[in-house]
């Protein structure tokens, strides 16, 4: 549901059922909606048995990266020698994303009944949330979720524990995510080694995102074949997804369609569109690390895995970012250069220096002083910042510069030709 | 792939290595440098610098050369396009912040940095009209300062403090482009193997203060020579200029000291260059100390020595090459014979994270050398021996206090006014362990050689060749 | 570094015995860094290099390790802030949807003037933050641990006043 919005009827509510309901929070309330029942039947089956029906239901990580969660969990090792650990990573900091916190809000139970079931799944004794510093709320929601569940024993014998974040957007990359909770600086670390052969301390680890887990339950207890029927495009896409709609939209908030949504009827029926007399210009759909959409790509786009590669960009978070006609791209573009700068952790050369020669290029031509070769050098800046560090936070940061000034170069060349009133940057 | 060993392709050429080298390791054995600033092979791979990518066949994308593993049949290209872009831009990164310090930084002709710019960068700046990142130069203990607006956070400094030294007083602080490398204020970078990040730091960053503004690195003559700060023995380069020994760097020896020195050893090198040092052999001549040719000199050593029988006390320094104080016993065969040294001692400082190094805390390169050829440490019986010996011989002992009936035999590099053993009849003058070859025994019974690294001063001569000489003189065989 | 001024150690008492149930959690002490770190700014308003000192001797690390994580994120206040602190998101989500003109209502209403400055009387410093995760509701902002969402600038007054 859209909260504060009730449920639109073209939704498909699975994991915002209880958006809203306060009761849901509480194990009681929990319980009485059917809570914990698909843990306590998991903690009866055999782990690989649960891997497998979560391998079936065709369920993808809904972090961004969009790898089968069931896949993941195989990779841990077969025969248990060491300790194995599970991460949830709720360092949700994507730029357009708020489901996370949604869920972690109203349906912390979930989360924690989906994290012991994965724990279960592999052989995981101890799991910690990581959960970003600034999610103050969600984090008492939790804590005293988490202390009903122990009291109530419903665990097993699965410890989970929260971790608070610090304020740092590059912790949500698994391994900086790892690192983080060992008491270290949040730097991503080059692979190999992959967390399922040496993670946190050193040893196998899997980390899945909040809303893949919150889907955990619902899949064994209603089973892999009816969370893999949700699917209206690709079959490789299945179940429902929770959509972070905001930015210029009359109704902006998550949004559960099942996987392969016309992303147009979701922006438009259920949100309502740009605001009166309006129109929809841009539109990132996966976060802002992905790139950008026009008004045609974005109303020819279906929502799942595939339909959004089709078109250029990606799924991602799940973010949806609408820009409407009055939004100035280069300068939201600049904005989102600058919070890649920000957010940096300055162990790769590309990404430390190349984020904030970005930013300032951009700086620049919005201050009307922009060079006529600025675009080509913002481009050429932007190759060499792809596919050569050892986390995508580079990438991310040349993938608005690249579709923005490939579908808007109108506005770039607006400025750069002193055509439009220069912005001085603070 | 039998027997553990990969054979794979790198820039055409194969190369047969064991399993589990690394790419960047089996690339120097087709003779292919691949640039690189982070990687180092006495530190713990960090894959951060993104210089090292090179082209692997069939990967989807670049690999960094220092963290991928061979494997049987991979084919490397270091020189591709796409290689040598990646390579250029992530010069050019390196270099918008920059500053263009080369003119007054110590680390010009010695720079990593200059050498792949030059190599292989771009001959000018996209990054126009841009001010550069400034900070303060800081002084980060006794003798290190970094500069940071040279730094590229190749972190080796801090992962050699952490992982190496095991005492992390080094971090980088910050995010993004405002990174640089912090200390506490609780805390100096005064560890006794810190000098070391300052032969790390691939540019001008990290500084030594000892060395600051002394000579230009391609003014430099470097010769390979072993410390004789203490009994560990390491391999060393001594650095001159106009003959002057100005640094001392380590040199790499897997064996024992891998790619370090200790601060001790590293600033242990001023007394070589000392100016007031015997010019000319001397004899005693009507009570008085006279120069004379060496000719001479050795005749009246050997007049000593043949009108004498009896007790002989030999009187070292555990810093005499084993030549030299071999030489000294062989002379000494024909009488009865006593040998001894002391060493200066001091506090043991251990590289924790290298397994059998440390600053020892015996002061002298060569007890050991001394000790397997007979030479005690029971230098206060000798001494009291040597009063009433027939012969005395100092070898290198300016401060050694010795009274004698009998001869005195000074062999030194330098002798003071009031030095005690004003009173020998024979002064020598020798070289010290910069002016002359010859081989030291460490505390592990390893030998080993070191080299002249500048002429000796004046008539001094290498104490193996005085004692040589006077042998013969004697009419001694030849030592087999 | 000589201390000269009188430092009150943090963990003692009841804080000491809250570090004692954060290090179960954890194999290592080391790994209990960043929560103790909260624990400290909790207590202290603002992490000092005195006490990154005496949190490295609670864990067995280094000040310099300690400062390095302290300077990486960017939640702990390397000195002394209001005593409110605001964080105001203003990545491009919020940003189009009016961010930094509730940024500038606060500057102003609060009297900090500038963003990152303590206001005279010590009782407001406004920072410009990066994404919150609550891009539905623009605009975010926390009021130290409060999480206010919606926020306009006609609403500003309101909550300066609530606070103050």
């Amino acid at each position: 549901m859209g909260f504060p919005h009730k449920s639109h009827p073209k939704e498909t509510v699975v994991l915002s059922q209880y958006f809203g309901d306060a009761d849901a929070r509480t194990i009681k309330g929990w319980t009485k909606r059917g809570g914990y029942e698909a843990l306590a039947q998991a903690l009866t089956m055999d782990p690989v048995a649960v891997t497998d029906v979560v391998k079936e239901s065709g369920l993808r990580g809904r972090g961004g990266a969009g790898f089968p969660t069931g896949l993941k969990w195989s990779f841990m090792p077969k025969e248990k020698t060491r300790p194995h650990y599970l991460c949830v990573n709720a360092d949700e900091s994507e730029p357009g994303t708020f489901k996370d916190r949604e869920i972690m809000r109203w349906t912390p139970h979930a989360l924690l009944e989906g994290t012991a079931i994965a724990a279960h799944a592999i052989r995981a004794e101890i799991a910690y949330i990581y959960i970003r510093g600034e999610f103050t709320e969600p984090w008492t929601i939790m804590e005293r979720a988490l202390a009903d569940g122990n009291a109530a024993g419903v665990f097993g014998s699965i410890k989970i524990h929260l971790h608070r974040g610090a304020g740092a957007y590059i912790c949500g990359e698994e391994t900086a995510l790892m690192n983080s909770i060992e008491g270290k600086r949040g730097n991503p670390r080059i692979k190999p080694p992959f967390p399922a052969a040496a993670g946190l301390f050193g040893l196998p680890t899997t980390i899945n995102n909040v809303e893949t887990l919150a889907a955990v339950p619902h899949i064994l207890k209603r089973g892999a074949a009816w969370y893999k029927g949700l699917s209206l495009s690709n079959p490789k896409s299945t179940g429902t997804k929770l959509f972070s709609v905001c930015g210029h939209v009359q109704r902006p908030g998550n949004y559960e369609v099942t996987m392969g949504f016309p992303l147009k009827d979701l922006l438009y029926d259920m949100c309502g569109g740009p605001p009166a007399g309006r129109t929809l210009k841009a539109c990132i759909p996966g976060g802002s690390s992905v790139p950008i959409l026009t008004r045609e790509e974005t109303e020819a786009c279906l929502l799942d895995y595939e339909g959004v590669v089709e078109r250029g960009s990606m799924l991602g978070s799940g973010g949806v970012i609408v820009f409407d006609d009055s939004a100035d791209m280069v300068y939201q573009i600049m904005r989102l250069a600058r919070f890649y700068a920000h957010e940096s952790c300055a162990q790769c050369t590309q990404c430390r220096e190349g984020t904030a020669w970005t930013t300032k290029i951009m700086e620049r031509i919005l201050a009307g002083q922009g060079k006529p070769k600025d675009l080509d050098l913002l481009l050429d800046l932007s190759e060499n910042m792809t596919g050569k560090t050892i986390c995508v936070l580079s990438d991310s940061c040349a993938a608005p510069i690249v579709s923005g000034i490939k579908k808007f170069r109108g506005e770039f060349e607006a400025y750069l030709a002193g055509k439009r009133q220069p912005v001085m940057v603070g | 792939m039998a027997d553990g060993m990969i054979t794979l392709t790198i820039d055409g050429a194969p190369v047969t290595v064991p399993a589990g080298t690394l790419v960047i390791e089996a690339a120097k054995q087709a003779g292919v440098l691949v640039p690189h600033y982070c990687y180092h092979p006495g530190l713990a791979v960090a894959g951060v610098c993104r210089m090292c990518l090179v082209e692997v066949e069939k990967a989807p994308k670049l690999q960094i050369a220092c963290a991928t593993t061979v494997t049987e049949g991979m084919v490397v290209k270091t020189q591709s396009a796409q290689a040598k872009d990646a390579r250029q831009s992530v010069l050019e990164f390196l270099l918008i912040n920059h500053p263009l310090d080369c003119p007054i930084c110590d680390q010009a002709g010695e720079c990593e940095l200059q050498d792949f710019v030059f190599q292989e960068g771009q001959a000018g700046t996209r990054f126009a009209e841009f001010a550069k990142r400034f900070n303060p130069v800081e002084d980060f203990g006794p003798d290190v300062l970094y500069v940071p607006n040279r730094c590229i956070l190749c972190t080796r400094c801090v992962r050699f403090m952490e992982d190496v030294a095991k005492e992390p007083v080094l971090n980088v602080s910050e995010r993004g482009d405002r990174a640089f490398i912090g200390i506490h204020p609780e805390a100096r970078l005064d560890h006794p193997w810190a000098g070391n990040v300052v032969d790390l730091c691939p540019v001008g960053s990290l500084l030594s203060k000892d060395f600051l503004h002394k000579a230009r690195a391609w003014e430099l003559d470097k010769t390979a020579s072993i410390c004789t700060g203490c009994s560990q023995g390491c391999s060393i380069t001594l650095d001159t200029r106009d003959d002057v020994v100005v640094r001392v760097r380590p040199r790499p020896n897997l064996d024992v000291n891998r790619y370090f020195i200790c601060d001790h050893g590293r600033m242990h090198y001023r007394w070589m260059n000392r100016g007031d040092r015997i010019e000319a052999p001397l004899i005693r001549h009507d009570g008085e100390l006279r120069a004379v040719d060496w000719d001479e000199a050795l005749d009246r050593v050997v007049g000593i020595l043949r009108g004498a029988s009896g007790k002989a006390v030999a009187l070292v320094s555990p810093g005499a090459s084993s030549e030299a104080l071999a030489a000294a016993k062989r002379l000494l065969s024909g009488f009865h014979w006593t040998g001894a040294f002391q060493v200066v001692m001091g506090e043991e400082a251990p590289l924790a994270g290298v397994p059998n190094l440390a600053l020892r805390s015996e002061r002298a390169p060569n007890a050991k050398g001394a000790e397997q050829l007979g030479y005690t440490r029971d230098y206060a019986p000798a001494l009291a021996a040597a009063k009433t010996a027939a012969v005395v011989l100092v070898l290198d002992d300016p401060d050694c206090t010795v009274e004698t009936n009998g001869a005195l035999i000074y062999l030194g590099t330098v002798l003071g006014e009031n030095a005690p053993c004003r009173s020998a009849d024979v002064v020598l003058p020798i070289t010290n362990v910069a002016e002359e070859e010859g081989t030291f025994v460490n505390r592990d019974g390893r030998e080993q050689r070191y080299f002249q690294a500048k002429p000796a001063p004046a008539m001094a001569q290498s104490a193996a060749w005085v004692l040589g000489e006077l042998a013969q003189a004697i009419g001694l065989a030849e030592v087999s | 570094m000589t201390v000269t001024e009188d430092y009150q150690p943090v963990f003692t008492g009841k804080v000491l015995d809250e570090l004692q149930t954060v290090l179960q959690r954890y194999p290592n002490k080391q790994a209990a860094l960043l929560p103790t770190l909260w624990l400290a700014q909790r207590e202290l308003g603002w992490i000092s290099d005195r006490i990154m000192a005496e949190v490295a001797e609670l864990l067995g690390l280094t000040p310099a390790y300690v400062k390095g994580v302290v300077t990486f994120y960017t939640m702990y206040h390397q000195h002394p802030v209001g005593k409110n602190f605001v964080q105001v998101c203003t990545t491009s989500p919020c940003n189009i949807c009016g961010a930094e003109e509730v940024l500038k209502a606060l500057l102003q209403h609060s009297g900090a003037g500038d963003a990152g400055a303590t206001s005279p009387d010590g009782k407001w410093t406004i920072v410009e933050v990066e994404c919150l995760g609550a891009c539905g509701f623009p605009t975010p902002i926390l009021v130290n641990d409060d999480f206010v969402e919606n926020v306009t600038p006609e609403k500003v007054p309101d909550i300066v006043k609530k606070y103050r």
